[in-house]
């Protein structure tokens, strides 16, 4: 127990190292970014409408104090760490004077909604299928099944999604292509809200199982065909073990251990969201506010957005270094 | 050795999950809704009475708000200025429903005193918030207070350095004092694209501060009022006033369209896919091969012009230009010789694929402009003498237009019309004509050389040019600069172009280019006056290397000859003729000097499809703006009918 509380508080200092390095080393680089959000700002105001240049300046100096952006660099991150370290990451730039906190949890729900579904289905349907694959190696649908997951596998995200969205969108129109929800329809626990939102994800969700699936499946089926191969794999089969018992006792619980620790890592990076994805078929989570907000050069937006993702994915390995000795007795603690 | 994995142990699994496999497939087959149910998504509207117009400014982060007097406090696009809002004075860059100039919210033309130091406006009356209470010239002087006190408003700066005072001596009257002379006051409450919207007193005064103020909902002006928005910013539902009678856009009849949604289009190909399903009615922009898909595969769908070159041309100008402030381009002989070295054929086929309107001169070839400039001032440039230093030559090219038209017709067909009036409005009228052995002149009369196939600056360093573009996100703007860039290399100059990127404003304000692809010219098209831009290129306003340089003189031309056309602009009215003239004279001087080699118009692929709404602008019926995001696209709305009426 003693061996274990000295793990546990190893870990926790490594997590807090990560995260406090992380996000110094995100503000370094977001406030390196030659991309200024004044400028921004200007440059939106005045490419359409009427001005002069006398009052830029006066709008410059306005903004400048209003974005929090007067003062010494010191000044300004110690403003920042004494509002982060109270989960206040300030107002967004780009919308102002909207707190970056209020975007990041209107985006969230949508991320989390459809990457933890999609993640968790092609990491269920992958791992079960390489898995048999593995396993059966002789069966022609899961040979079948493996030469299209090496086909899929390598093929660049964004060609999936704009086939995808071609094919439902365009030649066979039967999906929504753009945006979270129908148009008009209004929120709330309604049948109406809930169909359109689940609608709206299909195709989203489908690239992303479609792309997701074929790693793991190969991944499995590899790990899979080496453990068959282990002495005690063969004896169990010599010894009239039923086969369904060691598939599922012997073969892939052992070949998890890594596609868990993968899947953790893959759960911790949805809070910086499918950037593709979302920009692809307009999906209204995080990732899309992130592209957003680096072209608008709105570092407050940036940096709470990286934030969360930093203190996620930390979180989830942390939560799964603590767990591993639990799933697989063969990992010890020190 | 028994073989692992060739027992039927796991048929009646993968039997099973292939049984699902079907099952899931042939429900989904089983429900195949047309195009229009799985992807028209607004089903709690009747789609024969809603109008579907892309907002351009995409996702609006912050969806809830709607203060468009603070800055990035909502989206402004989303229908907001172009429905709700209104003010004194618009100027539409066509011919407009009644002319160009609409007195809007003003029941005439704003009267100066004889200095312009005093501004005074009258206000129509019977005009109603859309919360039932009448507009007055109170809302109009609150407007100007409210934000002469923050300057952090986003007219707020503009107001605090021209207003002194700002009276209502009665429901109908304003009076603005200003603190110094300036005949074009009123153009900050004239839309063009935007302009100084007007409050609503009644409700801003009760918030504690108008900055922080969500003005949600918001209460409207316009013909239509907020009905719902998406909380993520994808889409905006506005429904017409049922006292639409009460707004100025009433004295033109009742707005066809009872809804008007303003979605975000996402990227280009899927704004063309909503198009061809008849899920957007309106698309705001696409690129030129968009609109050559749409054009030749959806029956219902036009652009601006029927045919070629289809695209609506913004009173806006992209030019080159040159960053006056370094050492290579301050001979007019170097800017000269590169406009020589420009085929403008080859850059309309890479940029716009042929459909750009080309002008030789510093005036956007679109609304009236052409007839108050390209076209009087054909003799003149037809005429103008370059002297290269061993030779006089006449480099306009008043042909290039038909030239343009004569390429594209194999191909086109049909299309491409053959009057010559249809062709200098498609595809504009002349340019200069490529002349490399003038450009050589030209370079060595300036003290360059040439060593083997290589130029060198005068102080021996090779002659290099970095033409900066905006890259993916302006394709079109990109692929000219591509095109120039090759073009001076294969005259022997270092010539790369330069993919700014995200950082593209930044570093045209700050001076940090050679050459850059961009725009200082923007006019109003329905108007001839030029000081909307003009008055920014005053060499008072021009920065040192290195400090941040205002809008609009990018290239930092600094030139007395130049500010003495801009003071006696100044010193006469908006519509007085002598202002035709001065924009004429900034013409010859802007030719002669070339600050900037203009290319052509900023041609929109505006794309609009007849299949529920006909009547829409065009270039046959140039009644207004058809560009969904300008404020004055909304007098489109009364003209429009519901097919079949």
């Amino acid at each position: 127990m003693k061996t274990y509380a000295i793990y546990l508080a190893k870990r926790l200092l490594q997590f807090v190292l990560v995260v406090f390095i992380g996000i110094n080393l995100t503000y370094v680089i977001s406030h390196a970014t030659p991309i200024d959000p004044v400028e921004q700002t200007i440059s939106a105001l005045t490419s359409f409408g009427n001005t002069s240049p006398e009052a830029i300046e006066t709008m410059r100096e306005s903004l400048r104090e209003l974005y929090g952006m007067s003062g010494t660099p010191l000044e300004q991150y110690v403003s920042f760490w004494s509002r982060i370290v109270v989960g206040d990451f300030g107002p967004s730039l780009s919308a102002f004077p909207t707190p970056v906190s209020e975007l990041i949890l209107r985006a969230l729900p949508w991320t989390i909604g459809l990457l933890v579904v999609a993640t968790v289905l092609a990491w269920l349907l992958g791992n079960l299928l390489g898995g048999l694959a593995g396993y059966y190696r002789k069966n022609r649908l899961l040979k079948a099944m493996g030469l299209i997951a090496m086909g899929l596998h390598p093929m660049p995200y964004y060609v999936v999604a704009f086939v995808l969205l071609v094919v439902f969108g365009f030649l066979w129109p039967v999906l929504p292509i753009s945006g979270g929800s129908g148009i008009g329809v209004g929120r709330g626990f309604s049948f109406d809200f809930i169909s359109s939102v689940l609608l709206h994800s299909l195709l989203p969700a489908l690239s992303l199982v479609v792309v997701g699936l074929g790693g793991w499946f190969l991944g499995m089926r590899a790990l899979v065909s080496n453990i068959v191969t282990e002495d005690y794999v063969v004896y169990a089969e010599l010894g009239g073990v039923d086969r369904r018992r060691i598939l599922t006792s012997y073969v892939m619980r052992n070949a998890l251990v890594p596609q868990v620790t993968g899947l953790a890592m893959s759960l911790g990076a949805i809070f910086t969201g499918a950037i593709i994805t979302e920009e692809v078929f307009g999906y209204p989570g995080i990732g899309s506010l992130l592209v957003d907000a680096v072209h608008a050069g709105d570092y407050s937006l940036v940096l709470g957005i990286t934030s969360v993702s930093i203190v996620a994915v930390s979180l989830a390995v942390l939560v799964i270094d603590l767990l591993y000795p639990l799933l697989d007795p063969r990992v010890q603690v020190e | 050795m028994p073989v692992l994995g060739t027992s039927v142990l796991g048929k009646p699994i993968l039997r099973k999950i292939a049984c699902a496999a079907v099952a899931l497939l042939l429900g989904t087959a089983a429900y195949v809704p047309s195009a229009a149910e799985a992807q028209d998504v607004i089903s709690s509207l009747p789609r024969k009475e809603t109008l579907i117009l892309e907002n351009p400014e995409g996702t609006i982060k912050n969806a809830g708000w709607f203060n468009i007097w603070a800055i990035n406090a909502g989206g402004q696009y989303t229908g907001l200025q172009q429905l709700a809002m209104d003010t004194l004075w618009y100027i539409d860059p066509e011919k407009g429903l009644e002319g160009p100039i609409d007195n809007s919210l003003a029941a005439e033309a704003p009267k100066y005193n004889a200095d312009f130091t005093e501004m005074t406006v009258k206000l129509r009356s019977g005009i109603f918030w859309s919360d039932g209470v009448e507009f007055t010239a109170d809302d109009v002087a609150y407007t100007v207070e409210t934000q002469m006190k923050n300057t952090g408003m986003r007219w707020g700066p503009i107001l605090s350095l021209n207003v002194d005072s700002v009276s209502a001596p009665d429901p109908q009257t304003v009076v603005f004092k200003l603190k110094r002379p300036n005949s074009r006051f009123h153009a900050l409450f004239t839309v063009r694209f935007n302009a100084i919207w007007i409050m609503p007193k009644h409700v801003f005064e009760k918030a504690p501060d108008p900055m922080r103020f969500d003005f949600n909902k918001p209460v409207s002006l316009g013909a239509y009022a907020l009905h719902s928005f998406d909380p993520e910013g994808k889409w905006f539902i506005w429904q017409r006033r049922d006292d639409w009678q009460r707004t100025t856009l009433g004295r033109f009849g009742e707005p066809g369209p009872k809804y008007a949604v303003y979605v975000d289009g996402g990227p280009p190909d899927k704004r063309v896919i909503a198009q061809m399903n008849h899920n957007m009615d309106v698309v705001h922009d696409v690129a030129p091969e968009g609109m050559f898909t749409l054009a030749k595969q959806s029956k219902s769908s036009r652009g601006w012009f029927k045919d070629f070159p289809y695209a609506h041309p913004d009173p806006t100008l992209p030019a080159l230009l040159f960053n006056l402030q370094r050492a290579d381009f301050q001979s007019k002989d170097v800017r000269w010789a590169l406009a020589l070295l420009i085929d403008i054929k080859a850059v309309s086929m890479a940029s716009y694929r042929g459909a750009a309107t080309i002008s030789a001169i510093g005036i956007p070839p679109t609304g009236t402009h052409p007839d108050d400039y390209h076209i009087p001032m054909q003799d003149w440039l037809k005429n103008f003498e370059l002297d290269t230093g061993k030779q006089k030559i006449k480099p306009y090219d008043p042909t290039v237009g038909k030239q343009i038209a004569d390429m594209l017709r194999p191909s086109m067909k049909e299309q491409i019309p053959t009057d010559q009036a249809a062709i200098d409005k498609s595809f504009g009228m002349g340019w200069w004509k490529p002349n490399p052995q003038a450009a050589q002149e030209l370079l060595q009369k300036a003290g360059f050389t040439k060593r083997g196939s290589n130029w060198y600056t005068p102080e021996g360093k090779p002659f290099s040019i970095r033409v900066m573009v905006e890259g993916e996100s302006r394709p079109v703007i990109t692929r000219a600069g591509t095109m120039i860039a090759q073009q001076w290399r294969q005259f022997g100059i270092d010539a790369k172009t330069e993919l700014a990127q995200g950082t593209m404003l930044d570093r045209r304000n700050s001076g940090d280019f050679d050459t850059l692809i961009s725009w200082s010219v923007e006019s109003y098209g329905g108007h001839p006056d030029l000081a909307y831009f003009l008055d920014s290129w005053h060499s008072q306003y021009v920065a040192p290397a290195g400090k941040p340089q205002a809008p609009r003189n990018y290239m930092r031309w600094s030139s007395p000859e130049l500010d003495g056309i801009i003071e006696k602009i100044r010193g006469v009215g908006f519509d007085d003729p002598r202002s035709i003239e001065l924009g004429r004279d900034y013409v010859k001087l802007a030719v002669r000097e070339m600050p900037t080699i203009p290319l052509m118009a900023y041609n929109v692929f505006v794309a609009m499809d007849d299949t529920y709404w006909t009547g829409y602008p065009t270039a046959e019926d140039p009644y207004a703006n058809p560009v969904p995001n300008w404020g004055n696209s909304r007098y489109m709305m009364v003209r429009l009918k519901p097919r079949g009426e």
